[in-house]
């Protein structure tokens, strides 16, 4: 196991509820994302929530991204720890939506104008385009984009103007094999453009997200002492996995080794329970 | 021949045009050759048109209503513009469902009114024009607003865009295109209520004045032949929309579906 150590926060959710209408969705979620450092390495952190489909994934998220704001609970982020604002966390959605009226380029222009002064942002779109394979693309509107493209577009935007936190809403639902593989090299590339960059991975994919995360959390109903299910999603205590720990992080192809099977399954089995 | 009826088929293009070119050729030899006359017969229509260019000054009368129109689409289309966008706060909201509304009611007493307000006859006749296509536009343009997706204003919004900027970004900006589309459509609201206000002052004459004498005195070649002219016209307002749609927003094309 590669050495680690954990320094500050970058994320924290605490006591974070959500209802609608009287309807319970999400119930007291806490969760905390460290910065983890690797010694010699320059590399943020991959992190995973999974959940069921309809669970409130999809409301989670839009409240880590500063979208909603919980009904309780606070949501804090950067190593300042703010309370989250829109525009603070990097959300990409799940159609990777990106302005059709505009060109990629200045779709990330307009993405760069946030934090930096015009000729700045001119010159960090030319190294993300750069960076993400798309200098040869960059005229084209979005329409002419393939998929890979596309996605690569939406996360190089969001990541022009986030402070290091990016939301990945489902990312791989709906993708092939190869066009997995192409997200799985581009997360991987985000977490090694900066020591506090993290990407968090809200999925439904076990087998995908706990290849790439190093730390994850089981979203899941839990009962009641009479054997009833409470209402709303949670992250139970013992559904928060510290991957690095458990020797399944960072390792080239994790997904060969049986002890990252014997994980899957036992997540599996988890919610399968709840 | 068989992609002509199939459901969802591209023909290929040629085929397409020899397609156009048979209906149109069926439409000619259709009116040339129906037993019963209810139309006049084509040569009595180009004689008419010749005669409506030259004695009767057509293109003349066709300019004055053409900018006229354009005159009204402009005021209409800014109007509706400002009053669809502002639908983004909830106050002006009820004003834009009222103004959408608004194309229930019929023009015949509205002039009175507007008369009564206005000192001239040109007056009148641009503001009876700008209601009627402001009404329509407002309910085409909301209705493009609606398309909008929590989706789409999540995205400007996680990009650290505040409210307005948001909705410039994704309604103004993304919109654009499509409002134009609109502005299309419904320019040929214009064109139907022209001979209706040319009619109320005539003093500036107007093709639509043109037409009116021609039904009147039963010159049924003539009412005709200025029909065709206002179709042309209108075919060629559509192409120019359609050419600047591709000029100004060439995305656009690009996501519809064919």
């Amino acid at each position: 196991m590669s050495p680690y150590s954990y320094k500050e926060p970058v994320l924290t959710l605490e006591g974070v509820s959500m209802s609608y209408h009287g309807e319970v969705i999400l119930r007291d979620i806490d969760a905390q994302v460290l910065d983890v450092v690797r010694p010699g390495m320059s590399q943020g952190q991959v992190v995973g929530f999974y959940g069921r489909s309809g669970i409130g994934k999809s409301v989670l998220c839009r409240i880590m991204a500063g979208l909603i704001t919980p009904s309780q609970g606070t949501v804090r982020v950067g190593v300042e720890q703010q309370p989250v604002v829109p525009g603070t966390v990097g959300f990409v959605q799940q159609r990777y939506p990106l302005f059709d009226h505009r060109t990629l380029h200045d779709n990330l222009l307009v993405a760069a104008q946030r934090k930096h002064a015009p000729a700045a942002a001119r010159e960090q779109v030319e190294t993300y385009l750069e960076r993400f394979c798309l200098t040869q693309h960059r005229k084209k509107y979005p329409a002419h984009l393939s998929g890979g493209q596309r996605q690569r577009a939406a996360i190089a935007q969001q990541l022009l103007c986030s402070d290091h936190l990016i939301l990945l809403d489902e990312p791989f639902s709906g993708l092939d094999v190869a066009m997995i593989d192409e997200l799985k090299k581009i997360i991987v590339e985000v977490t090694t453009m900066d020591e506090l960059n993290t990407v968090i991975i809200i999925s439904h994919d076990i087998q995908t997200t706990t290849a790439l995360a190093d730390r994850l959390w089981l979203l899941g109903y839990e009962r009641d002492a009479a054997g009833q299910l409470s209402p709303g999603a949670t992250i139970a205590k013992e559904h928060q996995y510290n991957l690095a720990e458990m020797g399944l992080a960072w390792h080239e192809n994790v997904e060969a080794e049986p002890e990252f099977g014997q994980f899957v399954e036992h997540i599996k089995e988890e919610i399968r329970r709840s | 021949m068989k992609t002509l009826f199939t459901p969802n088929a591209q023909p290929p293009r040629a085929t397409f045009l020899l397609m156009v070119a048979g209906q149109g050729l069926v439409l000619l030899l259709l009116w040339l050759f129906y037993p019963l006359r209810l139309f006049p017969s084509l040569g009595e229509v180009f004689r008419s048109l010749g005669d409506l260019v030259t004695t009767q000054g057509l293109i003349q009368e066709l300019w004055a209503s053409m900018t006229t129109a354009l005159q009204a689409l402009s005021v209409a289309t800014m109007l509706a513009l400002l009053i669809s966008y502002l639908t983004a706060l909830p106050f002006f909201r009820p004003i834009a469902y009222a103004a959408s509304k608004m194309r229930y009611l019929t023009l015949t007493g509205l002039t009175f009114f507007m008369a009564l307000m206005l000192s001239s006859g040109h007056q009148v006749k641009l503001s009876v024009l700008i209601f009627g296509a402001t009404v329509y536009l407002v309910t085409g343009m909301t209705s493009v607003i609606l398309t909008t997706t929590q989706e789409e204003m999540d995205h400007a919004r996680t990009l650290g865009m505040s409210e307005w900027r948001s909705f410039l970004e994704v309604v103004v900006l993304g919109k654009l295109d499509e409002m134009l589309e609109v502005v299309r459509q419904n320019f040929a609201i214009i064109w139907t209520m022209i001979t209706l206000v040319e009619t109320l002052y005539q003093s500036e004459g107007g093709i639509g004045l043109l037409l009116y004498k021609q039904n009147r005195y039963l010159h049924l070649d003539g009412v005709l032949a200025i029909q065709l002219v206002i179709l042309a016209t209108g075919a060629l307002q559509d192409y120019v929309f359609v050419l600047l749609r591709r000029v100004f927003f060439p995305y656009s094309v690009l996501t519809a579906a064919k």
